[in-house]
This record gives structure tokens, sequence and C-alpha cells, in this order.
């Protein structure tokens, strides 16, 4: 019996975590790269979203303008529960106007009447002294 | 004399043990987090030709979404409402579309019971301050009333809400 209760509340706890969307850390800080003049700084996305395959990321200024920036994938493919480990170079320039880094989910089209969720988040960059 | 050096050696090296370990620092990162979980994608009733709605009284369901957060005070909630299909049929006319987002449940009802009437209502977006810890369950309701009373024609139609949670 108290094994089967704790079967359902596992159940529970799975399904409960089954579809979320989690990207760290909250207050990146950029870095100097390898490359002169270019910043850089890493992130980590975790796709617990099982109907989601693709992620796009980006870079924006205070005022939410898209702001020019470089990684290996603007739109990542991670699997259902993997994570995702990216990097985002960006010029001095830029990089010192950049406020926010977010990943939104890329919803597929499907065969149902429906209203779909696109989750995005957002993490803000830490300044030098705040 | 050679048992009591006997159990004099496994004390001594427990008591090596406990010394090596007395000034080991335990380091760990507390990562602030927000997690956006889709607890219900929602789904369109239609009532008549002309309307599709997440109203349960009318066959569908709106979407609910829950945000976990483990630092007070650094997130907001931004929740928008559709105002238009990503996929559909092509339609006969233009579609007129209406929503709203509340708070359906919240894990701590003195620090986020105020979560829905502090909402700041920017057009179509709802905008929450997620001022405490804990999970909160947002309810986002859609409907569509084509134009002219025109039939939604036959298909598969999909409304995207957008759940965002943005670090302050």
């Amino acid at each position: 019996m108290r094994s089967t209760l704790a079967s359902i509340a596992a159940l529970l706890t799975l399904s409960s975590f089954a579809s979320a969307h989690e990207m760290i850390p909250t207050y990146p800080q950029w870095e100097q790269s390898v490359y002169a003049g270019v910043q850089t700084t890493t992130m980590q996305l975790f796709n617990k979203r099982e109907e989601i395959e693709y992620y796009e990321i980006g870079v924006f200024d205070e005022a939410w303008n898209p702001l020019r920036f470089v990684t290996s994938y603007s739109v990542l493919k991670v699997a259902y529960l993997e994570h995702a480990l990216f990097d985002i170079y960006m010029r001095n320039s830029d990089a010192s106007k950049a406020v926010y880094i977010c990943s939104r989910s890329k919803v597929s089209r499907r065969d149902s009447v429906r209203t779909a969720v696109s989750s995005r988040i957002c993490s803000k960059i830490k300044k030098e002294g705040s | 004399m050679f048992k009591h050096t006997i159990l004099s050696l496994p004390i001594l090296a427990l008591t090596a043990i406990a010394a090596a370990s007395e000034n080991a620092p335990i380091n760990g990162t507390v990562q602030s987090r927000c997690i956006i979980q889709t607890d219900q994608a929602g789904t369109f009733g239609n009532p008549n030709a002309y309307t599709l709605t997440t109203s349960p009284t009318d066959g569908g369901d709106p979407a609910v979404i829950r945000y976990d957060v483990t630092l007070a005070d650094a997130y907001y909630a931004q929740i928008s409402i559709p105002t238009s299909f990503s996929s559909s049929p092509t339609l006969p006319d233009q579609v007129t579309w209406t929503g709203d987002t509340t708070v359906k449940t919240i894990s701590d009802a003195t620090g986020m019971g105020s979560y829905e009437t502090n909402k700041l209502e920017l057009g179509d977006v709802d905008r929450y301050d997620l001022t405490a810890t804990g999970s909160t369950w947002f309810e986002t309701t859609s409907t569509a009333v084509m134009g002219g009373s025109k039939a939604f024609p036959g298909g598969n139609y999909t409304a995207m809400v957008t759940a965002e949670c943005i670090a302050k």
C-alpha cells in the first residue's frame, strides 16, 4: 500500500515536471574571450518540455531591441530532458549594450485545435560593479 | 599490551579522519531559477460556427502555466494572450480576439496573495512581479470570433500564448 502511494506520488511529481523550460545562470557575466575585442559568456538550457525540440536564442538591449551576437546556432536543437551548453560572443561595443539573453521555445505545428504555449526565459546580464 | 595497541590504532585512524575533515570546506553555488512549466496547453471549443474559445462551458480548456521561482523578487512573469493564429486554414474575414490571464493557484498565500491585484496590464500582456519563492499557476483564456459571423473553415487551428520569465 505504502509503495503504491509512493509510486503514485512519484508519477505525479514526474508528470508535474514533464513540461518545463529552464535556463541558467540568471545573471550571466561577460568575460574576455580568446579573441581581441570580443566578450563571451556561457549559458545552459534544460529542456523538460517533451513537445519542444528547438529553442531560439536572442540578445537584447534595455529597450528589447535585438543585438548582433554569435553562437554555434541561434536555434538550438535540445532533446527532451537534455541540457545544452552554449557560448555567446559579442563585440565589446555590443556587449556593453546587452541587457537580456533569452531563450524561447519553438512550437511545432500540430494537427489540432488548440492554444500552444511558447515559453521564454530571459537572464539579465550582470554589469561590472553591479 | 598488544591488544591495547590494536584497539588504539582504529581510534587514532578515526581521529585522523576527523581532524582531516574538520576544516574541509563545503562549497556550493545556489543558482536562482525560474522554471516555466506548461501544465495544460489549452484547447479550443467551438460553441458556434464563428467562435473558438477556451471556455470550459463551451468545450474548451484554458492554458495553465506554472512558474517555479527559487529566488524572491528576482523575476517578472509576463504572459501574452493570443492575437492571431500561428497556423490555420485560409480565413474568410478578420478575427477579433479577447482573452485574459489570471492567477489560478498559489503555493504561498501570504507571499503571493497580492499577485493578481498587483498585476500590470499592458495591452495583451499581463505582467506579474514574482516577489515570493514558490509556485504560481496562471490560467490564460482566449476567444476568437470571426468577423461578420462567418464560419471558421474546417481545419487545424493553433494560437500562441507566450509565457515569459524575465530577470529583474
